[in-house]
């Protein structure tokens, strides 16, 4: 699995499409909001900041790439190539996703530590965490899924954009309006609670028991994602 | 030599939707030999390379491959290295680059330096793919497949874009392969390839195996053709001939020595010109016409 994210961080670096769309864009976009703070701030709550900076991050960095790099290796038969080797299909895959995760990752720990030195530190550290790794989680998953209906990098330019601009107008929604109304309806809705986890856990007040059962809708989504994934991914293009 | 089968298929079936693509396919490959599966376009030669590789399920049937499924990747792909048909590598990555990580997933131990010197791409090692020329790309994805020695390779039309020398050179490699014990597949459209190569060959024709043998085997189950025309006012020859549209003489024969010297006797003897005379044994392309014609 290492050796494939080895060569999978080579190539991330090698392709300046890659490069920018995964690194660039979601660093940029959450340094307007960390620049621009206060007017976010006054339109929802900090918390709303760093919600929407993950969700930025793990639309444009993490699920688009995934997608996209998902789709260009099985169209150049490179997912093939891979399952012609001794390695197995869930060590090829996380070999393959590894490094946009792991990039990912850190992109969200500088970006919140960056917001958390201008603004202040969020209330509970370990449930801003939680938030990240199930969102993280939660992208990975719709990534899988998405992949198996997108038949080339270029398709991934639209398959992508349902899920990715979907969780950000999610994100906005909850996090400028609150789960006071229609709370059922945000919080099934993909990235709705995982949103409202990262309101709790940046701007405090919430009892902790109430902020941990919201992971269980983003999981929901996780289980739905991979049992879509394992019914569509596939392996080679079609012919 | 062991006598247990290195590849053994039996009554393999395909479909797709509604479409049969193998139909109760059975073959054995034995130890250190080269089986050449050879078929008409459309014959399911591909679909049955993939699965005993074990990239695809059979429909029904059973698929050995050193005695286990060729879909538990774990037991098996170490032992066996396959030539994919088309590239697979990915274009970012350099030649060098791309054997240690196949190389490293085949869980088979070599030197990439000795593999690249090998094909003739010690050169490129640090070229990326997306810069290599058809042929380069083929003896990479040869390297690949050879890498640590494999027991069983699989050869999927190896040659194509290769020019003479790399053809050469690349035989040249097999055949040593061979002398170390390897055990070659090979589907090809260069029939003398095979013709030359290949222990045993399988033709294949419309999902199903048609015939299977050594080339001797199967080129004498048709007969050797002699052509030739004559004068108008030349005699009838002596043997049983067809003319052909073109009003070429066609003798087809199962003793081609015998009948050709009856034929040049009879020729002297009478002082008849042979225009444009040919004599040969049955060749592989003539057992590949007849099959298509069945």
């Amino acid at each position: 699995m290492l050796s494939i994210a080895l060569s999978e961080l080579i190539q991330i670096f090698r392709n300046r499409l890659v490069l920018v769309t995964s690194l660039v864009m979601p660093v940029a976009v959450s340094a307007v909001f960390i620049y621009q703070h206060e007017g976010f701030a006054a339109l929802g709550s900090l918390g709303y900041i760093a919600a929407v900076v993950m969700f930025t991050i793990g639309a444009f960095g993490l699920y688009t790439t995934t997608v996209t790099t998902l789709a260009a290796r099985r169209q150049n038969l490179f997912l093939k190539r891979l399952r012609s080797t001794a390695a197995g299909d869930t060590a090829i895959l996380s070999g393959l996703l590894l490094p946009i995760t792991v990039i990912s990752l850190v992109q969200v720990a500088v970006i919140m530590t960056a917001l958390a030195a201008v603004t202040g530190e969020p209330d509970n550290v370990l449930l801003l965490v939680a938030a990240t790794l199930s969102m993280v989680i939660m992208m990975l998953g719709l990534g899988l899924a998405t992949a198996g209906v997108t038949n080339s990098p270029e398709h991934a330019q639209v398959t992508t954009l349902p899920v990715s601009l979907g969780t950000i107008a999610v994100t906005s929604w909850v996090g400028i309006t609150g789960t006071e109304e229609l709370a059922l309806l945000k919080r099934l809705l993909p990235g709705g609670s995982a949103t409202e986890l990262v309101l709790n856990a940046w701007n405090g007040g919430a009892p902790l028991t109430e902020s941990l059962i919201l992971l269980a809708p983003t999981l929901g989504w996780v289980i739905v994602a991979v049992a879509l994934a394992s019914r569509i991914f596939r392996w080679e293009p079609r012919r | 030599m062991s006598s247990t089968p290195v590849i053994d298929v039996e009554r393999l079936n395909l479909t797709y939707g509604d479409f049969h693509a193998v139909k109760d396919l059975s073959f054995q490959v034995r130890p250190g030999e080269l089986y050449a599966l050879l078929g008409t376009n459309g014959a399911g030669k591909t679909s049955t390379l993939e699965t005993v590789e074990g990239h695809r399920a059979a429909t029904s049937g059973t698929v050995r491959v050193f005695g286990k499924s060729p879909r538990d990747r774990r037991a098996v792909r170490p032992r066996m290295g396959i030539m994919l048909q088309e590239s697979g590598f990915s274009p970012d990555l350099t030649v060098q680059e791309s054997v240690r990580l196949i190389g490293k997933l085949t869980q088979r131990t070599d030197r990439v330096e000795r593999v690249l010197g090998v094909v003739d791409l010690t050169r490129k090692a640090g070229t990326k793919v997306s810069q290599l020329s058809g042929g380069e790309k083929r003896r990479l994805d040869f390297a690949t497949a050879m890498y640590g020695t494999p027991e069983l390779i699989f050869l999927d039309e190896p040659t194509t874009g290769l020019d003479i020398q790399s053809r050469d050179d690349l035989w040249d490699v097999v055949d040593k392969l061979r002398e170390d014990g390897s055990t070659v597949v090979l589907t090809t459209h260069y029939l003398e390839e095979a013709q030359q190569r290949a222990d045993r060959i399988g033709l294949m024709h419309k999902g199903a195996l048609h015939r299977e043998g050594t080339v001797s085997e199967l080129t004498r189950t048709l007969p050797a053709a002699i052509r030739f025309s004559l004068a108008p006012a030349a005699p009838a020859p002596p043997l049983r001939a067809t003319r052909e549209g073109d009003g070429t003489f066609l003798i087809e024969t199962f003793g081609l020595q015998e009948d050709l010297h009856t034929l040049l006797r009879w020729a002297q003897d009478h002082e008849v010109e042979l225009r444009e005379l040919q004599a040969g044994p049955t060749r592989l392309d003539d057992v590949f016409r007849a099959l298509d014609s069945e």
